[in-house]
């Protein structure tokens, strides 16, 4: 029997995923994003706490050919080696007892130009794009892709982009992890932030949005006041380090502007977009400071 | 069982496919049964049974046996498990189990030809001499006693990361194929080497051979002592899996 309204455990998390939604797990290299497809795939057992994946356990999932997967191969292709790219296709399709046709397959991974080729003679792009039809060669109702565009150039990652969004269109839920922002924002219907094993953050887009807005202001004091900078305009965060302060804004012009209507006296102002790391402190900040909705 | 009888095909495939693999699998043991051809006149008996030319046929398919079954097993098994693909099967509806049995099917399956060709060289350059019946049996007799060679490759791939796995399975040739006595008789070599001899499968393996072509008994013990090599390897291959299976990396 299968449940509408997907329920997926995550560690002491609950989330639940929709059938037909593209989902990205958003967080920084070692926030658990990979650990956690693990464990959604059976890979991996919870030490404590269940898992449940398509309203029955991770591995029954697996094991009726519900769900597929591109996982992260570190240095390796993740492809065996010593035979054509058709003939691992064909292979993957026959374990399935109910299989997406081959055609369908190779026309939604884009990889008709690759069939005739070696596994071990494809380029890092060309791979990924066969471990995609890999994924989807069962015809699953859930896809999980760690990473996947990690060994792609930026013209490879937008056809790839392309190609999950119309898989996605197909009523298919799709689960991504990435650590890269903007990807997750544009892709995703749904961003769950993730770090240290927690959801930090979830819903749509809105707050990364705001996440990716962020600047850095640097500058340099005699004397910093740090409470002083927090009633900044704009200003979501503070770090002191002896005479040096940087400030996270979500409005950059307008915590300039009250920094000098202030009379601090600072020197050497430097404005930088902010990095992962300073949005992940400002979205974990937005959810203590408002009591978001994730679950705790 | 179409999925099975799918990828057993498919490992097939890569198999035959790697030069490397096939220069291995069959250089060795050709390559040796030559050198080894002139060490003693070929109707020399020895060990009191058989003339060398049996002796050194037999002992040859037995280093053919192990040679492709380490081989097949070994080193291919753990880059395949290094690189992410061995992960990627584990989340198709192909159960766990399957893909330990599919590697050590066609682990035997590439032992047959091996055996054949050997067995060709000994009516060619050998001057081996024997009934069809007695080619038949005698093939048969030492593919299925190749088992433990199978389990043994399987298990090796599994205990080693793709560096090491090279080095490994070349000692594991050499060593069980030198003091298993395959490169000259065991009652050549110092007493204490004989006593080990007889500990290694690739020994009895060979004996049970010799055994049946000078029409005795086959030995109990050489086939207690195989199964048993079977079983333990089997064992430790399944401790092994469990292990990694826990880690999420089988």
């Amino acid at each position: 029997m299968r449940r509408y309204g997907r329920h997926l455990a995550v560690d002491h998390l609950d989330i639940e995923v929709q059938p037909g939604e593209t989902v990205a797990l958003l967080g920084p290299n070692g926030a658990g994003k990979s650990t956690t497809i693990s464990l959604l795939l059976g890979l991996l057992r919870p030490h404590e706490g269940n898992v449940e994946v398509l309203g029955t356990t991770a591995r029954q999932a697996v094991a009726q050919g519900r769900v597929g997967a591109m996982l992260q191969t570190g240095t390796g292709s993740g492809l065996p080696p010593g035979v054509r790219v058709s003939e691992a296709l064909e292979l993957v399709r026959r374990l399935y007892a109910r299989p997406a046709s081959f055609e369908n397959t190779v026309a939604h991974a884009d990889i008709g130009s690759l069939l005739g080729c070696r596994t071990n003679a494809l380029s890092g792009g060309e791979a990924q794009r066969v471990r995609f039809a890999l994924a989807i060669a069962g015809d699953p109702e859930l896809v999980f892709l760690d990473e996947p565009t990690v060994a792609m150039d930026v013209e490879g990652r937008r056809t790839f982009w392309r190609m999950m969004r119309q898989f996605g269109e197909e009523g298919r839920t799709i689960l991504f992890a990435t650590h890269h922002l903007e990807e997750a924002d544009q892709i995703a219907d749904r961003v769950i932030v993730i770090n240290h094993g927690r959801v930090v953050a979830d819903g749509p887009g809105a707050t990364l949005k705001a996440a990716v807005t962020a600047r850095r202001l640097r500058f340099v004091v005699t004397n910093p006041e740090p409470d002083r900078y927090d009633r900044l305009e704009g200003v979501t965060d503070v770090k002191v380090n002896g005479t040096g302060v940087t400030l996270i804004s979500l409005d950059a012009d307008a915590t300039a502007r009250d920094l000098v209507r202030s009379n601090v006296e600072f020197r050497d102002l430097e404005v930088t977009g902010a990095c992962l790391e300073d949005a992940f402190v400002l979205l974990t900040e937005h959810e203590r400071r408002h009591g978001g909705d994730a679950a705790p | 069982m179409s999925a099975l009888l799918a990828f057993t095909r498919f490992e097939l495939i890569r198999l035959l496919r790697s030069w490397k693999f096939l220069a291995i699998t069959v250089g060795f043991p050709v390559v040796f049964y030559i050198l080894f051809l002139g060490q003693h006149s070929s109707g020399q008996i020895i060990d009191g049974t058989v003339p060398w030319r049996i002796y050194l046929m037999v002992s040859m398919c037995t280093f053919g046996a192990l040679v492709a079954a380490l081989n097949a097993g070994g080193s291919r098994l753990a880059t395949e498990r290094s690189t992410g693909w061995a992960r990627q099967l584990r989340i198709t509806p192909m159960p766990a189990w399957a893909y330990v049995v599919t590697k050590v099917t066609a682990s035997m399956l590439v032992v047959l030809p091996v055996l054949a060709l050997v067995e060709l060289v000994g009516l060619t350059f050998g001057g081996v001499r024997l009934g069809i019946g007695q080619w038949f049996a005698l093939t048969a007799l030492l593919w299925v006693t190749a088992l433990p060679f199978a389990v043994l490759g399987v298990f090796v791939g599994f205990m080693v990361n793709a560096e090491t796995a090279y080095p490994v399975v070349t000692a594991l040739m050499f060593v069980l194929g030198y003091f298993g006595g395959l490169f000259n008789p065991v009652s050549e070599m110092p007493q204490a080497l004989q006593s080990a001899a007889k500990a290694l499968p690739s020994f009895h393996h060979a004996l049970l051979a010799l055994e049946f072509l000078s029409g005795q008994t086959l030995g109990g013990s050489n086939w207690l002592i195989l199964v048993g090599y079977t079983a333990v390897l089997g064992l430790a291959l399944l401790w092994k899996y469990k292990v990694e299976e826990a880690r999420g990396l089988a």
